[in-house]
């Protein structure tokens, strides 16, 4: 099944058979095609990505459009034709704001998880490549930082910059405090991200590859980006791609007990009030902690096939 | 007994710089927003500098934020943690009374999870590949991604407002006990919050179970037992629990210790009187005495968590050295 046969005709009697391998990331998706599983993860987490990137195409209403309060059936209007999901307390249309809700939610992940696999990668490289006292030094100090549970922390420092930054010329950034806290949420996730590309590393330093490529003359920088990183890459996608999810749950936690960025429309943002007006609107409570679910279920079960396309020796 | 006592103390050495660098890192970060006292007194009309001067020397926050931080440090030493600035009452007793509530939620769930994990863990891995491992596991997996909060909310919609089985926020009932009791009303109102928690611990524990408990049973030492003649229950729950159950306990102990990460969240959305509540409330107003306070004891409560973590490994499998 690795190979795949190709067979040319040619002008000459001859019959050549060309066997042309299939590339690493071939197989992967080959096997990740194989588990139902992995396919809704991935489709959920495209369906969001598409919310994300069209909501002004697909949204009926504009996101802070109040019109519904005079025009439209009134503040917490159960979900009609007019308001699919119904609306909110200031008369948002409750299903607009869901789709516009997906691009911040998309934009935390995404960019937390680039982040904090940069960070996990550097340290861990870092620490798997040169090894001895240096390991032992960032080994430590990742351990340190996992162990801290980090929400409170996290909790704390959103507050504590959201207030210090305006202050500075850092006051000056649009929507400066969703940048904090993806900056805060980055600097507390990647010590799982780190031990894993150390772990790789280490297994990889002393391969033939790389031994070829020093005997080349190549840099320490030059063997780790070039030559080691990308062999190493397939168990930390796993790990980002798990990041995705948990960097969307943090956010809305934040924002729920309102730490979040006032001027973003984000959906742990949706459910502080709807979670006080419960009694009068159910409606808004259910929509987006359904999105917010399946987010997180969307990438963990993307995660959880990845893992086992990409390491397929892993599991028997 | 001795290498146990040696490992302790390197540890608790190893610890104190961290200490005093995590609550000298908060201690400044807090006070370099600005004078909470001001900040406080600066919301009420009327006030005159020399009033300010007056509360300001009263929880003194007058002095230099150095001297201030390490006369912290000298009154933690007779367990002195200070005044709330908004709640004025000492921070040690409101740790105490919100603690208590949050130790109570908490420790219900931990019992509640711990005990149906293993019950639910075990049969998982005992059927190994069949239908009811995979409803076990995949519910487990299904219950990770609910996000918590959010499974809160709909507790309180679908059993408080709808049915009116049990009671939305708080610890105690204002007017009358249940049934007159004041011990069945703390019961009736934790039911929910602890919910909440279970759905959080649960299928943690349950998937930790199962694949160390799928581990054990494929030792020699269990076909051993099975060959020489022993039942399949026996050997199961006898020998291969004592087994698979190490790690098990040992993350059940570290997640104890860092429950206060859980409670912000879970406390906010049954106003329920703990300590997480109280950080939220504490981090919103910026009242840095309580806010210490917290970090302190979560500090110092993961270290406590850790530590007991692995000294249970040791004592719960021989085998497993301290290094």
């Amino acid at each position: 099944m690795l190979i795949r046969r190709y067979d040319l005709k040619l002008k000459s009697p001859i019959k050549i058979r060309i066997f042309k391998e299939n590339s690493f990331w071939d197989l992967a998706w080959k096997r990740f095609k194989r588990k139902k599983l992995g396919l809704i993860g991935l489709s959920l987490v495209l369906m969001i990505t598409v919310m994300g990137i069209f909501a002004p195409l697909l949204a009926l209403y504009d996101p802070n459009d109040q019109s519904a309060l005079i025009y439209g059936p009134g503040s917490y209007a159960p979900p009609s034709l007019a308001h699919p999901l119904g609306t909110d307390r200031f008369g948002f249309d409750v299903y607009s704001r869901i789709l516009y809700g997906a691009r911040t939610a998309l934009i935390v992940g995404i960019l937390t998880a680039i982040l904090s696999s940069i960070i996990g990668i550097m340290i861990g490289a870092i620490a798997g490549f040169l090894g001895g006292q240096t390991d032992e030094i960032l080994m430590r100090f990742t351990e340190a930082f996992m162990l801290v549970p980090s929400f409170v922390v996290i909790l704390f420092l959103v507050r504590i910059f959201n207030i210090l930054s305006p202050k500075t010329f850092l006051g000056q950034i649009p929507l400066l405090n969703l940048w904090i806290i993806i900056f805060v949420l980055a600097v507390f996730d990647w010590p799982p991200i780190a031990r894993v590309a150390r772990s790789q590393f280490l297994k990889l330093k002393d391969q033939e590859f790389v031994e070829a490529a020093r005997c080349l003359g190549a840099s320490n920088w030059r063997i780790i980006f070039n030559h080691v990183l990308p062999n190493a890459l397939p168990p930390i996608a796993v790990l980002s791609a798990l990041e995705v999810g948990n960097a969307i749950l943090s956010e809305a936690m934040i924002s729920f007990l309102g730490f979040g960025d006032p001027h973003v429309i984000s959906w742990g943002q949706m459910l502080t009030f709807a979670a006080q007006d419960m009694q009068v609107a159910p409606w808004v409570v259910i929509a987006p902690g359904v999105f917010i679910f399946l987010m997180i279920l969307g990438s963990n079960l993307l995660a959880e096939s990845l893992s086992d396309a990409l390491n397929p020796r892993l599991k028997e | 007994m001795k290498p146990l006592l040696r490992y302790i103390t390197r540890r608790i050495l190893f610890f104190i710089p961290l200490f005093i660098g995590v609550t000298a890192l908060t201690f400044f970060m807090v006070n370099a927003i600005g004078d909470p006292v001001e900040m406080m007194l600066a919301e009420v009309p009327g006030v005159s500098q020399r009033q300010i001067e007056m509360v300001k020397k009263f929880f003194g926050t007058d002095l230099p934020i150095a001297l201030r931080y390490f006369k912290w440090l000298a009154n933690l030493l007779h367990l002195d943690l200070g005044v709330s600035i908004y709640k004025g009452k000492p921070v040690l007793n409101l740790l105490s009374t919100y603690g208590a509530q949050t130790l109570k939620i908490q420790l219900a769930s931990l019992a509640i999870s711990l005990i149906l994990s293993i019950f639910l863990g075990v049969t998982a891995a005992v059927n190994q590949n069949t239908k009811k491992d995979t409803a076990i596991m995949s519910l487990s997996l299904l219950c990770r991604s609910i996000p918590g909060f959010w499974l809160g909310l709909i507790l309180i919609l679908v059993f408080s407002n709808w049915l009116m089985f049990f009671p939305s926020y708080g610890a105690l009932s204002s007017k009358e006990y249940l049934f007159g009791s004041r011990f069945l009303d703390e019961l009736w109102h934790m039911v929910l919050p602890t919910l909440m928690l279970i759905f959080f611990d649960l299928p943690a524990f349950t998937l930790l179970m199962r694949s160390s408990m799928v581990d054990v049973l494929r030792e020699d030492y269990i076909l051993a037992a099975r060959a020489s003649g022993l039942g399949k229950k026996t050997v199961i729950w006898k020998h291969a629990l004592k087994n698979a159950i190490a790690p098990v306990i040992a993350y059940a102990s570290y997640t104890f210790g860092v429950m206060i990460a859980s409670s912000p969240v879970t406390e906010t959305v049954f106003t329920w009187p703990g300590v997480g509540f109280l950080f939220v409330d504490a981090i919103t107003n910026l009242d840095y005495p309580i806010i210490m306070g917290v970090i302190l004891i979560l500090v110092v409560s993961v270290f406590i968590a850790s530590l007991v973590a692995d000294i249970l490994y040791v004592i719960i499998d021989p085998r497993i050295k301290l290094e």
